[in-house]
């Protein structure tokens, strides 16, 4: 379960003032639960989730997962997956190596990472793309890879930043729904971050709007 | 309650690396001209200056110095900017290749530049040969090697510059009724401006601290102060009165180059959503603009590396039985041992400085420091320095690594700039360490830029001439100054046989770029040039 308490930080604009991104924010995420937060665009958002996973320190409050505080914990062992907006897929890799990636940072054989990506891409319907350069796929089958590579390792968290708003509105509603699906049966702990309420309610079951550093319940 | 105090990056420690080198090798050196300067004089420093000033032959070195290099910057830019628009916006068969030639000078060693120029123009070139003209003992020879080394950068920056001029900006304009014309100097023109002045500061610079050129092109009456403060210092043993001069020319330097540096702080670069797409030339006078555009460059860029060929070919088989002589062959040997040196000291440095500068605006700044510096000033501070050490051959490394690494830092800092930040942050939170993710998703990304670099720092040392000739031992001759060793003796022989071994360097420094560069490899990855030449 993740909460977060009591969570507070500002930046610093370039006319020498400051500006509150989070207020004290509480939230709770129960296992199994998909929890939208909804802002828009300068909000915070993404820099919430940023701190959840560690990127980004926060000027105050705890961020913990089970009972435990995270403060400290490098990125890399909060085992949290974080989908991007533009996917942050590695250009330098085939697909196959980027759904890999995960397992081999924990440690794992590349054969053996490769051998159990090929099969994940077997599901998401990617495997004869396993050879291909991620550039020279199409929006849609990148956001499938970049969610093959979050789910692989079989995070603890999985933060979700506007996961669909690089994609056109006939592939965002199939995929939703598909990614919906894909959640559910890994059954992990989901932040979703979008603009498009639409998109909030469809997939998660709680909703929050954060506005000014605070966030309200909108169901 | 987690609170996080502000702490310096562990990365920043890096740069204490590449400041020690700078400091040891370049800023210390300086300072003790400096102090050679103020107390080396037997009368009072102010008097000397003034001493240097009275001095019609030294007067007219400094100002012949500036001449130069303002004449060089009007040239350029009068040539530049015409091919820089055609190459921004002619679509044609061979403008790819053309753009990747424009690289080409700065591959080219100083040496070799000026014996193409002297192959060309001299009283042996080729059109001497065909027209019975030369240009020896003219202005004209320098300012021509100048604009053979400084004219591709200026058509660079300004064809980079016109790539990021806004279509939609250019089309509002012709909506409201400007004429291409009107639109190039209302629209396209203010839009380039700082990116050609800054080039030009890089170009003033290069002209005013070059040395290689002048004292091969310039002779008795056209050669510049550094050529002067040489001369003061490895013929006539004047160490205090090269001090002034060198402390003089080293202010004069430092204001061009603030100038420059407030101009590339000042010079914003957006984004290019709306670049102009190219267009296939569609008149005879659109042809005859590309046509015009390829000739310019073919005769200040290309012809003087063409009549080093031909000459080369023409010396004949004597001379080049001289690459096979034991000088010859020791010459190459301490060139590539010299070079290969340098380079692993300069992929240290630059590696460590590029790291370093990503967290410090001040260490960004730092990396560009050898590019301005008189590579004259910093030999012959190191061998006022270090007198102890002027028979140790890491000085001469050393020296050729400060020459070298800024290649390195700007060419892997710029790459770092463009790594998308996402990119890394999705590393992390797959599991990668900062080492991990430094292995396997930074050097991937940044690898070409990193051999790109490398490939000009290798190029640096290959033809590095100034340092060389200060600080080299008999045993320690090099291409450049084997060749300027031949240039000075009396002969048609001597002077073929410099010429081969200038062909010679220039094929090694062509296949060394190619063997670092790998152009085989392209990922997308589009580098920005790192402004800087080996013009010393």
């Amino acid at each position: 379960m993740l909460e977060l308490r009591a969570i507070r930080k500002t930046f610093d604009d370039n006319a020498g003032g400051h500006w509150l991104l989070a207020d004290g924010l509480d939230l709770v995420v129960a296992a199994g639960q998909t929890v939208a937060v909804l802002g828009p665009s300068g909000s915070g958002k993404s820099t919430l989730l940023k701190i959840i996973a560690g990127l980004e320190a926060q000027d105050g409050g705890q961020v913990l997962f089970d009972g435990d505080d995270l403060a400290g914990v490098p990125t890399e062992r909060r085992r949290f997956a974080l989908m991007f907006q533009d996917f942050a897929l590695f250009p330098h890799l085939n697909v196959l190596d980027n759904v890999a990636f995960g397992l081999v940072e924990q440690g794992r054989g590349r054969a053996a990472a490769r051998a159990q990506a090929l099969d994940l891409l077997g599901v998401f319907g990617l495997h004869k793309h396993a050879r291909q350069k991620v550039w020279k796929l199409s929006g849609g089958e990148q956001q499938r890879v970049a969610l093959a590579r979050a789910l692989i390792t079989a995070p603890r968290l999985l933060l979700l930043d506007e996961p669909f708003s690089a994609l056109d509105a006939q592939l965002r509603a199939s995929l939703r729904s598909e990614f919906s699906e894909r959640i559910a049966a890994a059954g992990i702990a989901t932040v979703l971050v979008t603009h498009d309420e639409g998109e909030a309610r469809a997939m998660a079951q709680q909703g929050f709007r954060l506005d000014q550093g605070r966030l309200s319940r909108i169901w | 309650m987690a609170m996080h105090r502000k702490r310096i990056p562990p990365v920043l420690w890096l740069g204490l690396v590449p400041l020690s080198f700078l400091s040891l090798v370049m800023l210390a050196p300086l300072l003790r001209i400096g102090v050679e300067a103020v107390t080396g004089a037997s009368g009072a420093t102010g008097a000397m200056v003034a001493d240097l000033w009275r001095e019609d032959y030294l007067r007219w070195r400094i100002i012949w110095s500036f001449v130069q290099a303002g004449a060089t910057c009007i040239a350029a830019l009068v040539l530049a900017v015409p091919v820089a628009w055609v190459l921004a916006r002619f679509r044609f068969a061979g403008r790819g290749l053309l753009l990747r030639l424009l690289m080409l000078p700065f591959v080219v060693p100083t040496l070799v530049a000026a014996m193409g120029v002297l192959a060309l123009w001299g009283p042996h070139g080729l059109v001497s040969g065909w027209f019975g003209i030369h240009l020896q003992d003219t202005p004209w020879l320098l300012l021509y090697g100048n604009l053979f080394f400084n004219l591709c950068l200026v058509v660079r920056a300004g064809v980079d510059a016109l790539g990021h001029v806004s279509a939609a900006r250019v089309a509002a304009a012709r909506t409201l009724g400007a004429s291409p014309w009107r639109v190039f100097w209302r629209v396209e023109w203010p839009a380039i401006v700082p990116w050609l002045a800054s080039a030009l500061c890089l170009v003033f610079l290069y002209c005013l601290s070059g040395f290689g050129l002048a004292l091969v092109l310039g002779g008795q009456r056209y050669a510049t102060a550094e050529v002067e403060i040489y001369t003061l210092v490895a013929h006539e043993l004047q160490l205090a009165q090269a001090g002034v001069l060198t402390v003089c020319m080293a202010l004069l330097t430092a204001l061009v180059a603030l100038a420059y540096a407030w101009i590339e702080q000042h010079l914003a670069i957006p984004g290019r959503p709306d670049a102009i797409a190219l267009r296939r030339p569609a008149s005879w006078r659109q042809w005859a603009a590309v046509g015009g555009a390829v000739l310019v460059l073919g005769v200040f860029c290309g012809a003087p590396l063409l009549a080093i060929a031909v000459r080369a070919v023409q010396a004949g088989a004597p001379a080049w039985a001289t690459v096979l002589e034991d000088d010859s062959l020791q010459a190459v040997g301490n060139t590539l041992r010299f070079t290969a040196a340098a380079l692993v000291l300069a992929v240290v440095l630059g590696v460590t400085h590029a790291l370093a500068a990503r967290r410090s605006v001040w260490l960004r700044a730092a990396a560009f420091l050898p590019f301005v510096v008189s590579p004259v000033a910093v030999a012959f501070g190191l061998l006022l320095l270090y007198p102890q050490w002027t028979a140790s051959l890491w000085i001469l490394v050393a020296a050729y690594a400060l020459l070298a690494y800024p290649f390195v830092a700007q060419s892997l800092g710029a790459a770092l700039d463009q790594l998308p930040l996402h990119l890394t942050q999705a590393a992390r939170t797959l599991g990668a360490t900062p080492w991990r993710l430094f292995w396997r998703v930074t050097l991937p990304l940044v690898l070409p830029s990193l051999r790109r670099g490398m490939a000009f720092a290798a190029a640096t040392a290959l033809g590095e001439f100034a340092v060389t000739l200060f600080l080299s031992r008999p045993e320690w001759t090099t291409l450049t100054t084997l060749i300027y060793e031949r240039l000075g003796r009396p002969g048609a022989g001597n002077r073929d046989a410099a010429l081969v071994l200038a062909a010679l360097l220039m094929l090694l420094a062509l296949l060394a770029f190619l063997l670092i560069d790998n152009p085989g490899r392209r990922d997308g990855t589009r580098t920005r040039l790192v402004a800087g030449a080996a013009h010393a």
